[in-house]
């Protein structure tokens, strides 16, 4: 079967032959940079050099689609006006400033985005992307969510605080980050993206509580759904069973989870709602500090309990042996021997 | 109208209602009431953040409530801080912390400090991306015999490493207990890489802060 054919129909709930395999978030590999010879900070900001990397996850990994737009989830944050620190091979570039932390007057998202920051070498890497791959390959793009942003803008400690203390300013701060999100997505399909991924890590369980979720963040997404035309998959990281039926009710088309959620009770409630569910292998414990074995165990596990898009839980750590991510692969052929 | 016997327990609960106001007068009640600023500290504010690290761990408060709640505790503290005795004001046990090079998310790190210092230790914070011979410098120059390394993200952890190898380059491993913490870290982690223990959370670090001073 087709590759894209493959990711296309699954994400629209089709039956397909195999369930496709691949990464979601991100694969900036140091061991996967040097076999492609597109390394870090270059692969960060040139074109070529990126487009190379995100072939190399189909070329090296098994990935069976690949990204584009980057490898870190600061592209809305440096529009808005965040420094960011300088990337190197090993380590992605961060926030290093909360440009709104002292006062959210003056937070604008600006309509021509596509020109700033690091948006016109993305608008080339589609471009390079569409003419290599065709129709045999499907193409994501990413970007922080609204939360994170936000998180981003004025501090996280910040934002937490005021989630208790003034929700209004949080919900002006969430809305100027959904209105960013829907351009990026927008953005995305317009340059010939298949699907896009929203990273929500600061929206997870880990930091807030499901009612602030259901509160603040759900109605985010679903706002992001309801105004953009390109399928969304959404990615939150830690234990996130207790706000999956939220993720799924926000109408994305699938969910993204890490190993600490409950995979298959995830699926159970992701099905039900006509959603479908990315993961969940570890990627600190796996894919970066574990044996091959251990890879092909959890991968082995994650298929078992009924995974709809074999991935890795969160994005790849640049020090992963590509061994450690090929054994998604091999699991996934040898579970339809 | 308080009494000395129920001062405290109100201090608790102002710092468990995240009131901060409510605190810090508080606090001034009690030392017009006579109690001992030391007593108000531990039996009053220290035991309504003890209570909040309990809500943490069971789900009942997340990071919004432990950050208020922790504000109340320090305006507290602040009140009460100039009325205990010098006697009192012992010299306390060092713990330098940071979030390691190549990592600004901090939010975890404050956690940590905020527990350790409600469990009586002296906290170094170095902030956040912070070089690995930094930590080794700084718990030299202060004398603490604690470091702990904080990262949430999988891309810098490698950096941990580097600071138990510069310990043991600079031959002064055994006069440092180092603990590491963060989302992608985990006990086999610490293992690995040759710390010496690991901790999931805020109220863990500072029970096994505890742990590894009783170690030397």
């Amino acid at each position: 079967m087709n590759l894209k054919r493959r990711v296309l129909d699954k994400l629209a709930g089709k039956e397909v032959d195999k369930t496709p395999v691949g990464c979601t978030t991100s694969y900036g590999v140091i061991e996967v940079m040097k076999k492609c010879g597109a390394e870090r900070p270059l692969a960060d900001t040139d074109p070529e050099a990126l487009s190379t990397l995100a072939m190399a996850g189909y070329e090296h990994l098994g990935f069976e689609w690949i990204k584009a737009m980057g490898w870190d989830i600061t592209v809305v944050s440096e529009v808005f006006g965040c420094a960011l620190s300088d990337p190197t091979i090993s380590m992605t570039c961060s926030v290093k400033s909360h440009p709104f932390c002292d006062s959210i007057d003056g937070i604008h998202w600006p309509k021509d985005f596509d020109k700033r920051g690091r948006f016109p070498v993305y608008q080339r890497q589609f471009e390079i992307l569409k003419e290599k791959v065709g129709d045999s390959l499907a193409i994501y793009g990413q970007c922080e969510g609204p939360l994170t942003v936000g998180g981003n803008l004025v501090g996280i400690e910040s934002i937490m605080r005021s989630i208790l203390t003034d929700v209004e300013k949080v919900r002006t701060i969430i809305a100027a980050g959904t209105q960013a999100v829907i351009d990026c997505a927008n953005f995305a399909e317009r340059c010939g993206a298949d699907y896009f991924n929203i990273c929500e890590p600061t929206s997870g369980p880990a930091l807030i509580s499901p009612k602030m979720w259901e509160a603040l963040v759900q109605p985010a997404i679903a706002a992001i759904v309801e105004n953009t035309d390109i399928p969304i998959v959404l990615h939150v990281c830690s234990n996130t069973d207790k706000i999956i039926p939220m993720m799924c009710d926000t109408g994305v088309a699938a969910i993204s989870i890490e190993e600490a959620a409950n995979m298959k009770q995830a699926v159970e409630i992701a099905h039900a709602r006509d959603v479908r569910v990315f993961g969940n292998v570890s990627t600190s414990r796996a894919l970066f500090m574990g044996t091959p074995q251990e890879c092909y165990d959890e991968a082995t596990n994650a298929l078992k309990d009924g995974v709809d898009f074999l991935t890795p839980g969160c994005g790849i750590p640049p020090g992963s042996p590509m061994e450690n991510i090929l054994q998604l692969k091999r699991a996934r052929d040898d579970y339809y021997q | 109208m308080h009494k000395k016997e129920t001062v405290l327990a109100d201090m608790a609960r102002a710092v468990v209602d995240m009131d901060e106001t409510a605190a810090a007068k508080l606090a001034e009640t009690s030392i017009e009431l006579g109690v001992d600023a030391y007593t108000g500290i531990n039996d009053g504010l220290v035991k309504g953040m003890n209570i909040v690290g309990e809500k943490y761990d069971n789900e009942e408060y997340f990071i919004p409530e432990l950050l208020l709640c922790s504000d109340a505790m320090t305006a507290g503290i602040d009140v009460l801080r100039p009325h205990l005795p010098v006697k009192e004001q012992k010299v306390k046990e060092k713990i330098v912390i940071g979030v390691i090079q190549g990592d600004t998310h901090d939010i975890g790190k404050n956690l940590v400090k905020i527990m350790l210092e409600t469990s009586g230790f002296e906290v170094v914070d170095l902030g956040r991306d912070v070089a690995p011979q930094k930590f080794v410098d700084t718990a030299v120059e202060v004398n603490a015999r604690l470091i702990g390394l904080s990262t949430l993200m999988t891309t810098t952890m490698g950096k941990m490493e580097e600071v138990i190898r510069l310990l043991e380059d600079q031959g002064i491993r055994d006069r440092f207990r180092v603990m590491v913490g963060g989302e992608p870290v985990s006990k086999g982690f610490a293992d690995r890489i040759g710390a010496d223990a690991y901790a999931l959370n805020g109220t863990e670090a500072a029970k096994t802060a505890l742990e590894l001073v009783a170690t030397f």
